[in-house]
Formats: structure tokens, C-alpha cells, sequence
């Protein structure tokens, strides 16, 4: 059973690469085709892109693409040659401003901004690509209306083609706008972003005041040789790593088991109230998350809330006495020693974690396979055995991918780490200190202040495009483990 | 299939015009943000030995000049730390008034001086015209080309008419960068005068077993880079962590001489149980309050809080001396000053410049002092009777003496902190103090990251 599963993974992977391989040969081939086998009207359209619609009689569309060529061609003149021809060297001429005090009046030469000339000469690569991809789509087009006017079929004109925008293909206008957004919010600057990592722009190159360049690699050399950004980089990288991971595992299944044993007592038999106990617990939600965060961090401050309750109630003592605190020891170092820190950052992300959760496993449970449930009743299972056996691989299949998620998420949890430990932890171990890290920071809240405060950009953007590499990598090899031959139908019914 | 790639082409080449509009106001991708280092106010230098740059008074004509010059209306931004908005908009408003020909639209936004250059830095040329900002910034501010030449003044001689320390504070390489504001951006002692008589601060060990006596303790935020370094550069270690010539990395010597016997006086004191390592600022203030703490070492910004809580119990006075080793020394401070900085982006850079002149003209000076108890860096204003009577001013004054410029880059924060943690914490892993203080040094003294 398990090698035949085995089997058809592997020939559905090599499907796929067989797939998308095939795919692009198509593109091409039939873009040669249309060149090679098309009449004058559609090889008309290699120069004037509207003329193989024109040729079949398409007045309209043709004219209007063409004037979108014609558009783009000025856009490309006017707009992307004076930034493109700057993209190798981003900008040659430094600022310089000189002040008159007699005049008082300020005089900048026309300078380059290397930041700017990044941005739009990426915009101008995107728009040529988008170009170069139309129009070898408008060949094919072409080439398609040419033979279906050859063999007698319908030919759309151009109202046609409007009353199709708004009927049978209305998904397209609909997708329209938020495939803008998403180039405009996520494509290009992830562009920019990746660029920047093989540029030197950092607080000695900071525009428009100075320009930075391209470096290629030196940025990534610098991360991985010996040193890299600061004189016990490999070390801090090492201790950040692994807790990072830790606290990934521990926020992601701690958060995971307890929304599923909260979300199965709510819903368990005896409980009365059901709904006002999720609803006490969903209120926790509302509250904006950084809200709460720093109000807990107030609480488990040295001189907090909790500690004088604890204090007060003889706790503190108590953990004296079991040798938890040292006898020293006045206060409960909630947030401020390493060990309680971390215990503490675990605990208060279930608090604040656990109610999302809870919701989650309560909807996944009202769907549990009833019919499974209820043979494993009437064989006489015990209620922990229906729980192991039955319900928490169901959920986990069910949720598989949704914890992958989580962990990623986890990964890169910025909030829960930096407002509980920002301004209150401080390390005692040099060599971290050294670098500017700390025993409870993840990679991104040490990446954020390594580059905050020291505007060291591109390093910023080297360690955001290796954290990507790692939650790309982790997602992979856990999609593929997890969904490995498809075990999601084992439960489907 | 053939009209969604339209329908896609189309939006894409629409997206062109969209983008050509508004890439002008692109920003970096990672913005300012509140950086790390001493409290809400950092500090600067002394003129112990900088040499005053002086900066030329221009030809009278040149204002009347540029009032002529000027024929559309003048907008500006000032930026003004929240604390600081009405006066600042008192003050705006009367500059407006100087000049009834021009016409002007000045706008008054909140940043505070601790964050300033954060928010001027993200984006220069769209930052404020005139903007209020802590002189231990200004290295940056200047390298990063954010801040406007003093080439000349106008109204009021810039370099004749503000201590020497601030002015040497708003020096880079022989120029004058900025318009000193305030002078008491450092920090000294406050004390309760039901424990402590005027005897007992003028130094540490008295004021232990006072304190000790009295079952109250003394909070020193030692876990703090800021404070640690009254500490290790006091009076005659010929100890010091300053910047080093590239103007990026540091010169620290914590490690050398007598810098093991200051840790191992800390250590000392933290083993009274009566000098005590205080969280932060704000739990600092709010113990000394309660009178859990009977001193505090802290600044200005806090005056006002303690004077109120204390009444007739309140006082001031610059730090008291300690013992190391078998030598009594002084301790020293940071000393700050908050200047205001014009931003050479503007398109109006001379009439910034008479506005930041305006906002720190003697007159200016002692209204903020009068609304806000901010000590002048105006000669003038500083010698007024009500300003000396302040005692938290007076303080901040008699430890001048002592403090020391704080030119030191980024990498003296974090591990000088982990240091004063350790030594806060009484040293709880039995390092060998020579050990922490060479590690300390090490990360202090770390080359940054180059290329």
C-alpha cells in the first residue's frame, strides 16, 4: 500500500514537471507558429500589433491596440530610457547644495537618486516584461482570428467583447483590480526589496544625499564568511536560530492543542453555557493584540502588578524556598531573566493565541465524521481513545495546512516577542550583547534592530530573502510529508 | 483566455500612469523607528577642549532681501516634540508676526527630539523644514546630508550668544549644524532631604549608610549604557568610551587601568542591598515617590514629577563621588543639549533659517523655560535669577563641570547595557570581572559591518 502511494507521488511529480516544461514550449512554439504560418495581415502585427485584427475587418480593437503600442512605446521613451540607462551604476552624480547667505536662497544641482532610479527602473522592467508578454499574446490572438475567419467561425466584435467583460467572463473585470493591488502592494516592492540586497545602501549611502550601487554578492558573503555583521555574528546567528525554531514548535502545537482540548470541553456534553464561554473567551480577540501585549508586559514587570501580588501572598517566597529564585531574589524576574522569560513569552502567547484556535477546532469538530465516531462508541472505546484515535488525527488532517502556516507565522512573530521583551529584557550573555541580540529574540526582531537602527538596509533585505528561503524550504517539505498519497481522504466521506 | 491577457495587459499599462504619479513619494522600505540608547533624551558635548566654531553674522540687507525675493506664501513644517506644541505655536505665530509682508503657512507637527532623526532619516526630503532634535544625533543627521549648514546668522549671533558646550555640540568637523535650544539634557542626583543632608551626597559611600540606616535604598538605572558611564569615566580613571576618528566605531579602555576596580566598587554597592540597579526611568521616578528610593539619578524631565511628590523633601545636586579601589572619584555624566536643526530639502531654506533662529533666541529661550523649566543654552536667559533658582537647573550646572560629551556610535549601547546588567545583578555567574569588562570592550570597540 505504501509503495504504490510512493508511486503515484513520484509520477505525479514528474507529471508536473513534464507539465510546466510543456507548457513554455508551447508558449514559444506557438508564438513561431503564428510568425511562420500566418498570413500578411497577422505577420503585419509583429510592427503594428492592431493590424491582424484590422486585416479581419476588427476596426476598433485593432485601432485601440494599437494605440495602447503606441502609448507604451511613449511610456517607454519618455518614462523608463532615462531611469534604464541609469540601472547599471544607479546614478553617477552626487547632491550638492550650496547656500548663498547674502541671497539666502539654497541651489541643488541636478542630482541622482539612486533609490528612485532602483524603484522606476524596476517598475520599467516590469512594464516591459508585461509588454513583451502581450505581445507575443496578441501574435497568437491574431493568428487565432485569422484561422477561425478562414474556417467561417464567428468572429467577435468589438461590443461582443465588452458584453462578455460584464457576462460570461465578468471574473475577469473582477480580477482586475486586485491583480493590480497585488502587483502594486506585494510584486513590486518584493522586487525593490530583493534588489536592494546586492546594492550597498546603508547609512553611508543613504539617498538622495549620496548614491549606493550594486555590490552582487558581497552583501551574502558578508552574512556567511566569518564575522558578517558583527564580530560574534556566527554565534548570535547559531543561539537566535535555535530558539527561534523552539519557539515556533512551542507557540504552534502549544496553541494547537490547547484551542482543540478548550474547543472539545466547550462542546463536551455537560458544559452548560456553551456560548457564553466562547464568547469570554473570543473578547480576548477584540482587544488589539499589542494592547494587550504591553499591558501584560506592565503586569510582569519587576515592579509590576504580579509581582506584588506575589509578593504579598507569600509566592515569592514560596519559589525562594523550592529554590526557583535565588535568595537574593526580591522580585519574580518574570520577563527580565532568561529562563522565566521564555516560559513566560510560551505562556502569554496561549493566552493570546489560543482563543483563534478554539474557534477553528470548534467549527472542524461540528464537521468530525459522526458515522466513525459512533462505531468507536458502540465497539466500546473509551472517551481518551475516541480522542487520540479518532478525533485528533481527523483535525489534524483536516488543519494540516493551516499549522504549516502557523509556523511560518511563528517564525516571523515579531509582535509577541518584541512588545513583551522590548525595553525590559536585557541580556547578560556578551557575546549576544555584542551583537546586538538577546536570548528571547527571534531572527526578525534582531534583524529589526541590527537594521533599524543603523539604517543598514541591505542587510536587512539578506536576512529577509534567507528567512524566506527557510519558511519556503520548511513548507515544502512539510506540505509534501503531510500531504504525502493524499491522506486527507482517508477521512473524507 | 485571449481577453484576460488583455484585460491584464490593460490594467498593467493603466498601472503605468498611476505609478508615474505617485513614485515621487516613495520611501525607504524600512522606516524609522525608536532606537535604542539612553532614555527619552540622549546627550552631548561639553566643550571641555572643542574648539567654538564661530559663525558669521551676514549683511543686514540679506533678510530684506529675501523678504523681497519672496512673493509666494512661505509653507513650512515644523516639527516640535508633543510636550513642546503650544509654546512652539506661540512662538510660530510670532515669527509669523515679525514679518507682516510675507505671507505664511507654517504647520506645527509632534516628534519627539529623541526620535527625530528616525523620522528625518526615513525620508529627508520629505521630513520637516525646522526640526527640533538631541545633539547626539547629529553626527548622523550631518553625514546623512539632513541638516543645513549654519553659514550665516541673522537676527541674533548663534555662536556668541549660547554656551560654548552647545555650541560645540552643534559642530561637526568645524562647522556649525544646528541652533542650540536647551542645556540641561543630562542627568545628577535627586535626593530626598528627609534622609540626606547636604553632607551626606557629596558622596556614595555616606550616602549608603545613610540610606541603609534609614531602610530605604538608592536607584541607579545601572543596566542602563547611558548611566553606566558616569561610572567608568569619572573624574581622574583616565578611563573613556568616546567616538573614534572614522566617526562610526568607538574607543572604549573600560578593560585598562582602574576600570576592574569600578566594576568591583559597583559590584560592592550592589552588595549593600542599598544601592540598588532601578528597572527604568519611569520605575525609577515612581519609586523615589513612594519613597522606596531615597535618590535617584535621573534628568530634568523627570523634575517636575519628583519636586511635586516631595514638596520641602525635594532635592538636587550633581553626583556624588565613590570609591574604587582605595581612591575616591567623581562621577561623571553625559551632558546634552537639544538643538533645532534646519533641513536642507527645504524649499524654503532661508526662511527656515530665520525660523530656527527665532525659535532660539533668547527671548524664545525663556519662555520655554517659563512654560516648559527647559534650561537655556542662551547665555543670557541661563544667568537669570529664577533660572539659577531652579534646583534641578543649578544641579544640572554644578555637574557640568564634570560631564563629558557623549560622541559615541551605536555600538557602545548594547553590550555597556549587558555589562551594567551583569554588575547590577551582583555578578550572579562569578565571572571574572576582568573577563566582563574586556568582552564589554570588545563589543564596544566592534568594527561596523563595512562595504
Amino acid at each position: 500500500m505504501a509503495k504504490k502511494r510512493k508511486q503515484t507521488e513520484e509520477v505525479v511529480k514528474r507529471d508536473l514537471l513534464k507539465e510546466v516544461g510543456e507548457g513554455i514550449k508551447k508558449y514559444f512554439t506557438d508564438f513561431g507558429t503564428a510568425v511562420n504560418k500566418g498570413d500578411w495581415g497577422t505577420r503585419a502585427s509583429l510592427i503594428v500589433m492592431g493590424a491582424g485584427f484590422i486585416a479581419r475587418k476588427q476596426f476598433a480593437k485593432g485601432i485601440l491596440i494599437t494605440l495602447v503600442q503606441i502609448m507604451y512605446f511613449i511610456v517607454f521613451a519618455v518614462y523608463s530610457v532615462p531611469y534604464l540607462t541609469k540601472f547599471g551604476t544607479l546614478g553617477t552624480v552626487q547632491m550638492e547644495q550650496t547656500f548663498d547667505p547674502v541671497t539666502m536662497q539654497q541651489t541643488t544641482n541636478n542630482y541622482d537618486n539612486s533609490f528612485l532610479i532602483l524603484i522606476h527602473s524596476m517598475i520599467s522592467l516590469f512594464l516591459l516584461v508585461v509588454f513583451v508578454m502581450y505581445y507575443i499574446h496578441n501574435m497568437k490572438a491574431a493568428y487565432k482570428v485569422e484561422k477561425d475567419a478562414w474556417a467561417g467561425r464567428h468572429v467577435n466584435n468589438i461590443l461582443e467583447d465588452i458584453a462578455d467583460m460584464v457576462g460570461k467572463k465578468f471574473y475577469i473585470s473582477l480580477l482586475t483590480l486586485p491583480t493590480i493591488g497585488i502587483v502594486l502592494m506585494n510584486i513590486l516592492p518584493i522586487l525593490v526589496l530583493v534588489a536592494i540586497a546586492f546594492t550597498n545602501y546603508d547609512q553611508n549611502h543613504m539617498p538622495p544625499a549620496s548614491l549606493f550601487t550594486w555590490v552582487g554578492f558581497d552583501n551574502f558573503k558578508a552574512l556567511i564568511s566569518s564575522g558578517g555583521m558583527t564580530i560574534t555574528f556566527g554565534y548570535a546567528f547559531r543561539k537566535v536560530l535555535g530558539w527561534t525554531l523552539v519557539w515556533a514548535v512551542l507557540a504552534t502545537f502549544t496553541n494547537f492543542i490547547g484551542g482543540i482540548v478548550l474547543a472539545v470541553l466547550i462542546n463536551s456534553k455537560g458544559v452548560k453555557l456553551k456560548k457564553m464561554w466562547r464568547s469570554l473567551f473570543v473578547i480576548a480577540i477584540a482587544v488589539p493584540q499589542f494592547v494587550t501585549l504591553i499591558l501584560v508586559r506592565n503586569f510582569f514587570r519587576d515592579d509590576g502588578i504580579v509581582n506584588t501580588l506575589c509578593a504579598n501572598a507569600g509566592i515569592t517566597d514560596f519559589f525562594k524556598s523550592i529554590g526557583l529564585l535565588g535568595a537574593n531574589m526580591n522580585f519574580i524576574p518574570f520577563l527580565t531573566s532568561k529562563g522565566w522569560a521564555k516560559v513566560m513569552i510560551v505562556l502569554i502567547n496561549i493566552w493570546v493565541g489560543i482563543p483563534y484556535q478554539m474557534l477553528i477546532a470548534t467549527g472542524v469538530l461540528m464537521n468530525a465524521p459522526q458515522d466513525q465516531l459512533e462505531s468507536a462508541r458502540i465497539d466500546g472505546a473509551s472517551h481518551t481513545q475516541i480522542f487520540w484515535k479518532i478525533t485528533v488525527p481527523y483535525i489534524l488532517v483536516v488543519q494540516g495546512p493551516a499549522l504549516i502556516t502557523d509556523f511560518v507565522r511563528n517564525i516571523n512573530n515579531f509582535n509577541v516577542i518584541y512588545l513583551l521583551t522590548q525595553d525590559v529584557y536585557t541580556t547578560t550573555d556578551q557575546m549576544l550583547a555584542n551583537s546586538n541580540a538577546k536570548e528571547v529574540d527571534l531572527l526578525v526582531t534582531w534583524l529589526f534592530r541590527l537594521t533599524n537602527e543603523y539604517y543598514n538596509y541591505k542587510m536587512a533585505s539578506v536576512i529577509g530573502i534567507i528567512v524566506f528561503i527557510i519558511c519556503v524550504l520548511f513548507t515544502l517539505v512539510s506540505y509534501s510529508k503531510l500531504m504525502a498519497g493524499g491522506r486527507e481522504e482517508d477521512y473524507q466521506i | 483566455m485571449k481577453k484576460r491577457a488583455i484585460a491584464l495587459a490593460m490594467s498593467a499599462i493603466m498601472m503605468t500612469a498611476t505609478m508615474a504619479a505617485c513614485t515621487s513619494q516613495e520611501t525607504p522600505p524600512a522606516a524609522g523607528a525608536p532606537t535604542e540608547a539612553a532614555p527619552e533624551n540622549n546627550t552631548g558635548a561639553e566643550p571641555t577642549e572643542a574648539e567654538v566654531v564661530e559663525v558669521a553674522k551676514a549683511d543686514d540687507s540679506a533678510v530684506g532681501n529675501l523678504i523681497a525675493a519672496t512673493t509666494d506664501t512661505v509653507k513650512l513644517v515644523v516639527w516640535a516634540s508633543e510636550e513642546d506644541q503650544e509654546l512652539t505655536q506661540d512662538l510660530i505665530n510670532k515669527f509669523e508676526a515679525q514679518y507682516p509682508e510675507v505671507k505664511f503657512d507654517i504647520q506645527l507637527g509632534a516628534c519627539s527630539e529623541s526620535t527625530a532623526k528616525d523620522n528625518v532619516l526615513s525620508d529627508p526630503t520629505a521630513a520637516a523644514d525646522v526640526f527640533a532634535f538631541a545633539d547626539d544625533q547629529i553626527n548622523d543627521l550631518v553625514n546623512a546630508g539632513a541638516l543645513q549648514e549654519v553659514a550665516a546668522a541673522y537676527t541674533y549671533d548663534v555662536s556668541k550668544e549660547n554656551v560654548a558646550g552647545s555650541v560645540a555640540a552643534a559642530t561637526v568637523n568645524g562647522k556649525v549644524y544646528a541652533y542650540p535650544m536647551t542645556a540641561d539634557n543630562g542627568y545628577f542626583l535627586y535626593y530626598n532631604k528627609s534622609v540626606f543632608s547636604e553632607d551626606d551626597i557629596k558622596s556614595l559611600d555616606k550616602m549608603v549608610e545613610v540610606a541603609g540606616a534609614a531602610d530605604t535604598q538608592i536607584g541607579f538605572e545601572l543596566a542602563n549604557a547611558w548611566y553606566l558611564f558616569g561610572f567608568f569615566s569619572a573624574q581622574g580613571t583616565d578611563l573613556y568610551a568616546r567616538l573614534a576618528a572614522d566617526g562610526v566605531t568607538n574607543e572604549c579602555n573600560w578593560n585598562e587601568g582602574v576600570g576592574v576596580d569600578i566594576a568591583n566598587a559597583i559590584l560592592g554597592y550592589v552588595d549593600t542591598g542599598v544601592f540598588v540597579k532601578a528597572a527604568d526611568d519611569a520605575s525609577a521616578v515612581s519609586n523615589m515617590k513612594d519613597g522606596k528610593y531615597a535618590a535617584i539619578v535621573n534628568g530634568t524631565w523627570s523634575a517636575a514629577a519628583i519636586s511635586e511628590a516631595l514638596g520641602d523633601d525635594y532635592g538636587a545636586a550633581k553626583l556624588p563621588t565613590f570609591t574604587a579601589g582605595d581612591k575616591e572619584y567623581q562621577m561623571s555624566s553625559f551632558a546634552g543639549y537639544k538643538l533645532i536643526g534646519v533641513n536642507p530639502h527645504s524649499a524654503y531654506v532661508g526662511w527656515s533659517m530665520l525660523l530656527a533662529e527665532y525659535l532660539t533666541n533668547e527671548e524664545s529661550q525663556v519662555a520655554r523655560f517659563e512654560a516648559r523649566g527647559l534650561g537655556p543654552a542662551n547665555i543670557k536667559a541661563a544667568s537669570s535669577e529664577t533660572v539659577k533658582a531652579d534646583p534641578a537647573i543649578a544641579a544640572i550646572a554644578a555637574q557640568a563641570e564634570y560631564a563629558t560629551p557623549q560622541r559615541i556610535g551605536g555600538n557602545f549601547w548594547d553590550p555597556a547595557k549587558s555589562l551594567g546588567e551583569i554588575l547590577g545583578n551582583g555578578n550572579p555567574d562569578g565571572t571574572d570581572v576582568q573577563t566582563l569588562l574586556d568582552n564589554a570592550v570588545e563589543g564596544i570597540n566592534a568594527p561596523v559591518s563595512a562595504n
